[in-house]
């Protein structure tokens, strides 16, 4: 597993167990609504990540080479 | 009901009802073409259909700054909720966040390094000074009810009747600003103009893009919610999806039938708008 597929895990159960944290013990509003903003999107885009397909390995070299890249 | 849960349905909510409002967007602009259009829930599946595809991150993107702007974008639409729906907060809020939502989009162009991304991100800029007029609304909902709180307009609606009768300008103002944030064909949306492919979201591709399409249901179904709750009052749940499918079907037929404007037709127009909405309620309000 690479580096970004481990860190898009490690960042998707942190932000699930916060959300359940939220909703199991009810703290307090301004906590619940601080774990709403960071984590519910932190969890959308780790899952995005996670579930993600990536390119072949031999296929990257055709990929990044390109004839032109400074705008 | 837990705080954590009804936030989560509120966004759940306001994730698939926008989905399928842009859906049936692309559905009626479709048929005034006289094409059949794409199926009610296809901009629903596309989202989720980005979430699996290949993803690249292109080597001229401003990392991490081109992935964060797309979590920035989502926290934004979720406040919203949070402010609306969930607590009924302050209009001043809204506008905060409405405000942010165009730094968003001039960011998210410019750390694409993509030369579509960044004309959007200069077109970013250069829509917001009509906009900004535009939020000029929100003082004159000020004027008319004295506050600034989603209940407490409910409230006042409630005894003294629909705000869009008694400012019906201020109401039009609020409608052009949800026409120049449709997603489809909008004559005034210059960051998605189709002259740009896609804009600011032109090099957010695969997950990103199907991130920042989640956001922008969520943002949809979000200025719906505002006009309904401002201009007409608190409505049933099945008020609000009623009244949001009138708007989304009214928006839609303006897309349809009306060219994309360019930057300078499009600025001038909605300034002159905000001019008409302001000046016409002001003098409503205190001389009617």
């Amino acid at each position: 597993m690479d580096r970004l597929k481990s860190t898009a895990w490690l960042i998707f159960i942190i932000s699930v167990l916060a959300i359940l944290y939220a909703l199991i013990f009810n703290p307090a509003n301004w906590m619940v609504y601080a774990i709403s903003l960071v984590f519910i999107p932190l969890a959308i885009l780790s899952l995005g990540l996670v579930s993600m397909a990536r390119g072949k390995k031999e296929d990257e070299e055709g990929k990044t080479r390109e004839p032109f890249i400074g705008y | 009901m837990n705080l954590m849960a009804n936030i989560l349905l509120n966004v759940l909510a306001a994730f698939l009802v926008g989905s399928v409002l842009f859906g049936l967007q692309r559905k009626i602009i479709a048929r005034i073409q006289m094409r059949p259009g794409p199926p009610l829930i296809q901009h629903l599946l596309h989202t989720f259909k980005f979430f699996i595809k290949e993803t690249v991150f292109p080597k001229t993107a401003a990392m991490p700054f081109y992935v964060a702007i797309t979590v920035i974008l989502c926290a934004i639409w979720i406040a919203a909720v949070i402010v609306g729906p969930v607590s009924e907060g302050s209009l001043l809020i809204l506008f905060a966040i409405f405000a942010i939502h165009k730094i968003v989009e001039h960011n998210a162009g410019s750390s694409s390094g993509s030369p579509y991304g960044k004309l959007s991100c200069v077109r970013a800029v250069f829509s917001a000074a009509a906009e900004v007029p535009l939020f000029a609304v929100l003082i004159l909902i000020y004027l008319q009810t004295g506050t600034m709180n989603l209940s407490d307009i409910i409230t006042y609606q409630g005894t003294h009747g629909a705000l869009i009768f008694s400012i019906p300008l201020a109401a039009m103002m609020f409608f052009v600003l949800i026409l120049s944030k449709a997603y489809y064909y909008s004559p005034l949306n210059i960051t998605l103009g189709k002259d740009l492919v896609s804009g600011f979201e032109t090099e957010h591709f695969g997950v990103l893009r199907g991130f920042i399409m989640l956001s922008e249901s969520i943002s949809w179904y979000m200025l719906l919610w505002i006009f309904l709750t401002v201009f007409i009052g608190g409505l049933t749940p099945i008020g609000y999806l009623l009244g949001m499918v009138i708007i989304t079907a009214l928006v839609s037929l303006i897309d349809a039938i009306t060219p994309i404007l360019n930057p300078n037709h499009s600025v001038m127009t909605q300034v002159t708008l905000a001019f008409v909405g302001i000046v016409g309620t002001v003098l409503m309000i205190f001389y009617l």
